[in-house]
């Protein structure tokens, strides 16, 4: 019988069941979610998932446990160890290399556009975030991507993004084709209120399913724009046994995804 | 017979003037060339351009010490640490002038650099990074049916500094983990100052000459630095001091507290001293073993 699940290994877990086998993924630095989230799709359904580290070049490193993707840890056992030089022609020029990325972010906003810049103007920000790195073109150039926040409030889930540095859905509709960006653009948006995706056409975020004990009405006062409800969403099918047992002896044996995201 | 390129830290970064364009590699916690921008802090250099690769505490102080007049930001982050204090304060502040560039911006710019043309082109984003920095973005002309394309000016560093984990003394340089952007840095900029852990050989260069990822005809100055990436990572030499990059983050939530943290390790200490500051059991805990595997 496996302990309760924290929310770093819940949303893993929602994440690694979206995947499919033999897709193209890439991981950037600091992230321990993600590589929780592939390296467990990898023991279930999707044993030929590829990841490379972004910083490091390195592919498919097989590890029982997290470590960051720029440690040369993972060079010993990946199967590839490609040059960032090589690498950068996929991740900044190149459409639709790879099938999806899992993006963190300080906003989201109503069409999944993100931002990890400012909050407030460039120029004089309230908060001055990490920046850019390769979020700009694996948002536009990628098959789809993923949003994964571990937090959900008025701060996080804003109407419109202070600073768009990764494109969603633009202004909503077919904006994004029109800005000439290949198809794509996000697909689900992870948080411990629940699990979000975009309504066709419109493309505005709607609640695909609430995590377990929460609200709607929670989900709408922690969420700056009105989200689309449509019905009575369901509840999120929480990880099973089976999934916690892989993720905790297979993928992070020394538990920091629950000492990281309780 | 070929001279050799090894200086000391100081003789490296005497001729960085005020004003200067200068290029940092490695990436976050692995690879920051620390003792090279020690050494530029105990200088005094002002109003220097930053051209950071992705990177955390090498941006950060030369920023806190007063060194930086801009910026540029690919990502500058202290990340389990939280965000990076003085990039943080003095771009809130509105002191400091950040140029925010994404991957494509400084990978476009990089090679339009290396490869001396005036621009690269990349794919139109639809970000706002063009509109805050209309000098490193501006759109080109697409044919109907053609992919929407922005030029990245050509980032050309008067002066780069890295850290590798071996070279010899005529600057063959060896990376025992990954080069990051090290070699595109490199190619792109006018002077390159590298340090390394240790100095071997050209006998033993040539016997793993695939991990020479910069060939001496890239490489004007050689600094022996043991420890040079400290705090960071050297990677497969050490592993990061998180108990130090915490001190640093502690001792950035004031002017007088970081002002003492200059004093005792930046500005008392050249290079042996402060290893000796931070203490030799410290340093051999950190050095990778196999006890320590993490």
């Amino acid at each position: 019988m496996a302990a309760n699940p924290s929310l770093g290994e819940t949303l893993a877990v929602l994440l690694a069941r979206d995947m499919a086998d033999g897709e193209k993924v890439i991981i950037g630095t600091n992230s321990d979610i993600q590589l929780a989230a592939c390296n467990l799709a990898r023991r279930m359904q999707a044993p030929r998932l590829w990841w490379i580290s972004g910083p490091g070049g390195m592919v498919n490193p097989t590890r029982d446990h997290l470590l960051s993707t720029a440690d040369y840890e993972n060079v010993e056992s990946a199967e590839a160890w490609m040059d960032l030089p090589v690498m950068i022609d996929f991740i900044d020029w190149k459409i639709h290399f790879f099938d999806f990325a899992i993006l963190s972010a300080l906003q989201v906003d109503r069409f999944g556009n993100i931002n990890t810049v400012v909050v407030g103007d460039q120029r004089k920000p309230r908060v001055r975030g990490p920046g850019t790195v390769g979020i700009s073109a694996l948002c536009g150039l990628a098959k789809r991507f993923y949003v994964c926040l571990t937090r959900h409030d008025r701060s996080a889930f804003v109407p419109r993004v202070d600073f768009l540095c990764g494109p969603g859905h633009m202004e909503g509709g077919d904006s994004r084709e029109r800005m000439g960006l290949p198809p794509g653009g996000p697909k689900l948006v992870l948080s411990p209120l629940g699990v979000f995706d975009f309504a066709p056409g419109s493309k505005a975020m709607r609640v695909k399913s609430i995590s377990p004990g929460v609200t709607l009405e929670q989900i709408r006062d922690a969420t700056a724009f009105d989200v689309i409800v449509e019905g009575a969403p369901p509840i999120t099918t929480m990880p099973t046994d089976q999934e916690l047992e892989l993720l905790r002896k297979h993928v992070d044996r020394r538990g920091d995804l629950q000492r990281k995201f309780p | 017979m070929t001279k050799s390129k090894i200086v000391s830290a100081d003789e490296a970064v005497a001729e960085i003037h005020d004003g200067a364009k200068v290029a940092l590699g490695g990436w976050i916690f692995n690879s920051q060339p620390m003792t090279l921008v020690r050494a530029l802090v105990r200088k005094g250099a002002r109003n220097l351009h930053l051209i950071p690769a992705p990177g955390s505490i090498a941006p950060d102080m030369l920023i806190g010490a007063g060194c930086a007049a801009s910026t540029v930001c690919v990502f500058i982050s202290f990340e389990q640490f939280g965000l990076a204090p003085h990039f943080r304060r003095q771009a809130e502040s509105g002191a400091l002038k950040v140029y925010d560039l994404d991957g494509p911006g400084i990978a476009g710019g990089l090679r339009a650099g290396i490869c001396d043309l005036p621009y690269m082109p990349v794919p139109d984003l639809g970000t706002d990074l063009p509109k805050f920095a209309p000098e490193h973005y501006w759109p080109l002309p697409s044919k109907p049916g053609e992919r929407k394309m922005l030029a990245v000016a050509a980032v050309k560093p008067d002066v780069c500094l890295l850290h590798a984990q071996q070279a010899d003394e005529y600057g063959n340089v060896q990376h025992l983990g990954p080069p990051f952007f090290d070699a595109m840095i490199a190619q792109a900029s006018r002077r390159v100052i590298v340090s390394v852990d240790r100095i071997v050989s050209t006998d033993t260069i040539r016997r793993s000459n695939h991990l020479t990822k910069l060939p001496s005809a890239m490489v004007d100055a050689v600094v022996e630095a043991p420890f040079g990436a400290h705090p960071t990572a050297s990677p497969s030499l050490y592993r990061s001091d998180e108990a130090h990059l915490k001190e640093y983050v502690k001792s950035s939530v004031s002017g007088e507290t970081f002002a003492g943290y200059l004093e005792r390790y930046v500005r008392q200490a050249a290079p042996a001293a402060y290893l000796d500051a931070i203490g030799g059991s410290r340093l051999a805990a950190l050095a990778v073993s196999e006890t320590n595997l993490k």
